[in-house]
């Protein structure tokens, strides 16, 4: 192996030669700064032949190093010596010692001084006492004590009250000592000249206030409180948590209509102001659920007064302004009346566009409506201009539609019986045949055949089917109108509750 | 160090209580030399003097005061080590201190001999209890400026600096000591002195005690309180056997009858440190009998197992029988009554605030059982209770010298040193009007 003389000299730690050394063979010792520095793992001889053209991969063999510790013994060394100092809020000459940074200013203030804060008092002289401060229950030597523990204990009444100890004196109550206090501060507040405004003046005035009745009253009633027995304070325990309780019940229903409102609305639905339902919680009962269904069915029906004789004075119209009947018509706004009743949620309107609300046929008989229409070639859940007249000609077409299918029930019905009584009739007449029985069925098919002109494949036994089916239909399709109207929310919300049932 | 206030001038915080002396640095959370407040003395050095013994007073109650010349023994090796002749005393009676002979001794070995300082480099705040007289206090600053030669002095309140070892600036201190159980309002700092009650409750306890061991009952025989250092060997018995010790004879005539007394009613602490308690619901027979016993063996060798009675003892702070009220007029208060007592000479508005800060303190609240059984004393009159009570037996026993020790490190507090300057310009009047 050959070894150059830098070799020796890296090993040894010996400063380089002053010859120049080629920059492949940096001294990896002494190049403790330098950015070419031998990496770790990596032997000197070899790092010697390949330069700083190492793999990188020894990089990652090389030990981890740890995070390098903060170095404390230099520059970061604090001196601390003893050094006597003095209180500046002291009167006299005591001088204490502590620890205190060699660094430190020698003459500074000592930092506590600053808090030794004087509150303000109040004195006066012989002649303002004479003139204004006058008192027939106080004579001029008490007040000047009163003042005097007032200011040694900083106002803190408490104290006051306990120290205060006038010899021959009356016994004082707390709230006559501060009765005293407050308005002999008063009074000399003002009656001296004032350098400030007169708000500042008025401020000041009024945190001397301080009415002696009032606060012996409110110690009064401190006392007979603590005077409960325990049975009252159980009573008044209970009372408090059911008042807590029906506070939530309410707050937690109207956050919920509130949520509902906003989720079915959006914000900026121009709700009137809501009466909230009275029934609060009990809404969840039997009743309230019958109520809810039956409004949710007469959603589309246009709101007549039901009750005529309406005892309570009808809600105060909104003033409509002429510019806004003529915004109106320009942009073809129909204002619907709300219902003379109170507005609760399940009667209100909210906006909406007449094709949302188009005159839909009964849950129950939907399948049947909805399959005559067609048959005519019309479909009523889409119509291509929803104009009011529109509007009112398919609520008509609905009507008659449905008038016609329950004629149609009807004399279906009639037929059937009919039938059944003339097979029985000929049962009798005939006695009992094979081939009746069979021929029964082609005859109601045939029946069917010369009377359904709408629906011509629909027996009995098929129409039975439908109906049986339309429980669940009527469900959905509750739902699915939902979207588009607060009251069916409710519908189904009843919908989805029954199914949990 | 500005941060949270503090600035050590190396303050030295002297307590002074019926059982013992604390004396440490302030700044510290233990102080450094705890001596006992008992001291022997003997009046003439060497030989037995019975004379003096059979002059002492019977009950260890009354303090015999020993004469100026005696030669006092003092510290952990002072009184509970028998010496011929050795008289027991102690200069505190009632949280007071009624005799200042021995005081100067006593802070001079706990500063000098045990924590090896010299007094006149250090300010030193000094405790008293809340119904300390005027001329006590003066004169306890007379003994820190003429006798140790300090710099500043201050005398602050026990109630107060319980409080401020609680963190708390208005509380309701309820300190069971030694000798004394007190209540203390305190608001912003200041004591109620209107609402501050106390009674000397712990000895009727100790007396309760005493009692129970040294009389007969149905189960055992009254128990010798001798103590360790008069018997000479003992041997190992059975649980209500009667033991088997020998005396050391040669000590019995020198024996006097205080330091007898003393160590008869310190093998009673012993054993009502080691076995009583306080039932936390109240009295209640089966509650105290189905709780299990406990063994607790006497210097002689007499050991046996206490059940319910070791509930009697603590009951006493709480609730005394009708009987014993009957037949001692002067029974001391106990802890319910000096509640009220208390709470009826503060202002309705302050109540609330006393009761949500609660501080018990004092070694004798260290009862198993004591704080649940106070909690549940309160909350039966009051709502909102919320009781402070240390869990950790040094910051209960020595919550004054604690207290102590917070103030006197405080960079604000050392304004209100009266220095000597101020001692020597205005003399006595000095110390009522700066410690208020």
């Amino acid at each position: 192996m050959a070894v150059s003389a830098s070799d020796i000299r890296s090993a040894l730690s010996l400063p380089s030669s002053s010859t120049p050394v080629p920059s492949a063979q940096p001294a990896p010792r002494k190049s403790q700064g330098q950015v070419t520095k031998k990496p770790e793992g990596i032997s000197r001889e070899l790092y010697a032949l390949i330069g700083p053209s190492a793999p990188s991969l020894v990089a990652h063999l090389a030990k981890p190093r740890l995070k390098q510790k903060p170095n404390l013994s230099s520059g970061g060394k604090v001196k601390w010596e003893w050094r006597t100092f003095r209180n500046g809020a002291r009167t006299d000459s005591l001088q204490l010692g502590h620890w205190a940074k060699a660094t430190d200013d020698q003459n500074a203030e000592y930092p506590f001084t600053k808090y030794n804060v004087q509150s303000p008092s109040f004195a006066y002289s012989q002649d303002e006492y004479t003139q204004l401060l006058e008192d027939k229950d106080w004579t001029n030597e008490e007040t000047d004590y009163l003042f005097s523990v007032v200011r040694e204990y900083d106002t803190r009444w408490y104290v006051v009250h306990d120290r205060y100890e006038y010899l021959n004196g009356p016994a004082r109550s707390l709230e006559e000592l501060k009765d005293r206090y407050y308005s002999v501060c008063r009074k000399l507040i003002r009656n001296r000249p004032w350098a400030g405004d007169e708000a500042s003046k008025a401020q000041l005035l009024n945190s001397y206030q301080f009415d002696k009745d009032r606060e012996r009253m409110r110690k009064d009633y401190i006392a007979s409180l603590e005077q409960r027995t325990p049975e009252e304070i159980a009573e008044e325990e209970a009372l408090f948590i059911e008042l807590k309780r029906l506070e939530q019940n309410e707050r937690k229903f109207k956050k919920e209509r509130d949520d509902l409102l906003r989720t079915l609305l959006g914000i900026d639905s121009g709700l009137p102001d809501i009466v909230a339902e009275e029934d609060g919680p009990s809404a969840l009962s039997a009743e309230g659920f019958k109520k809810k269904k039956k409004n949710a069915n007469e959603i589309d029906i246009p709101p007549t007064p039901s009750n005529i004789i309406s005892l309570g004075p009808p809600p105060p119209k909104r003033a409509q302004s002429a510019k806004s009947v003529a915004y109106d018509a320009q942009h073809c706004i129909i204002r619907v009346e709300p219902p003379p009743s109170a507005i609760t949620k399940v009667t209100h309107v909210p906006v909406h566009l007449r094709s949302f609300k188009l005159p839909a046929p009964k849950a129950a008989i939907l399948p049947k409506v909805t399959q005559a229409l067609t048959e005519l070639g019309i479909n009523h859940t889409r119509m291509v201009m929803p104009t009011r007249e529109n509007c009112a000609r398919l609520e008509s077409l609905i009507e008659a539609s449905t008038a016609l299918i329950d004629t149609k029930k009807i004399v279906d019905r009639v037929e059937q019986d009919i039938r059944v009584l003339r097979v029985r009739l000929g049962r009798q007449s005939e006695g009992p045949g094979e081939d009746t029985k069979e021929g029964t069925p082609m005859e109601v098919e045939g029946g069917a055949d010369g009377e359904g002109e709408l629906k011509p494949e629909v027996d009995g036994r098929a129409q039975s089917i439908v109906s049986t089916r339309s429980g669940r239909g009527r469900k959905q399709s509750r739902r699915s109108i939902s979207v588009s109207s607060i009251d069916t929310s409710a519908s189904a919300r009843v919908g989805k509750r029954q199914k949990r049932v | 160090m500005v941060n949270y206030g503090g600035d050590e001038v190396s303050a030295l915080v002297v307590d002074i209580g019926s059982s013992s002396l604390r004396a440490g640095y302030a700044g510290d959370d233990i102080p450094k030399a705890i001596v006992p407040s008992y001291y022997g003395y003997k009046t003439t050095a060497g030989d037995g003097d019975v004379q003096m013994g059979e002059s002492a007073p019977e009950n260890g109650e009354t303090i015999s005061k020993p004469p100026s010349d005696a030669k006092l023994y003092l510290g952990q090796n002072g009184p509970s080590i028998w010496r011929e002749g050795m008289e027991i005393g102690n200069p505190v009676r009632e949280a007071l201190i009624v005799d200042f002979n021995p005081v100067p001794a006593l802070i001079s070995h706990a500063l000098v001999d045990v924590m090896r300082i010299n007094p006149s480099e250090h300010p030193i705040l000094v405790t008293e209890p809340a119904w300390n007289t005027p001329a006590n206090r003066e004169r306890m600053a007379e003994i820190m400026f003429e006798e140790f030669h300090v710099p500043a002095f201050y005398i602050a309140n026990t109630g107060v600096l319980n409080a401020f070892a609680a963190g708390k600036g208005s509380a309701l201190v309820i300190d069971v000591g030694h000798s004394m159980a007190s209540i203390t309002p305190v608001v912003d700092g200041f004591v109620l002195r209107k609402g501050l009650v106390s009674s000397p409750l712990p000895k009727l306890v100790h007396a309760h005690a005493r009692h129970i061991l040294s009389n007969l009952t149905p189960t055992r025989r009254p128990i010798d309180l001798l103590s360790h250092q008069l018997i000479a060997n003992k041997m190992p018995v059975e649980p209500g056997a009667p033991p088997k010790f020998t005396l050391r004879e040669d000590r019995i005539p020198g024996t006097t009858e205080s330091w007898k007394g003393w160590c008869e009613s310190r093998e009673v602490d012993e054993w009502v440190q080691s076995v009583a308690g306080v039932l936390d619901q109240g009295w209640n027979e089966q509650a105290a009998a189905s709780r299990p016993a406990r063994q607790y063996e006497f210097p002689t060798g007499y050991n046996t197992y206490f059940g319910p009675e070791r509930y009697q003892v603590g009951e006493q702070f709480f609730f005394h029988s009708p009987q014993l009220v009957a037949s001692n007029p002067n029974l001391p208060k106990n802890i319910p009554t000096l509640l009220s007592e208390s709470l009826r000479a503060c202002d309705p508005d302050l109540r609330q605030v006393l009761m949500g800060n609660v501080v018990l303190t004092g070694g004798g609240s260290l009862f198993p059982g004591f704080a649940d059984r106070l909690e549940t004393e309160l909350s039966r009159n009051f709502p909102h209770v919320k009781i402070h009570a240390p869990g950790n037996p040094i910051e209960r026993k020595y919550g004054g010298w604690l207290g102590g020790s917070i103030l006197a490190s405080l960079g604000t507090f050392h304004q209100l040193w009266i220095s000597r300057e101020e001692w020597q310009e205005h003399g006595k009047a000095i110390v009522g009007q700066r410690c208020k």
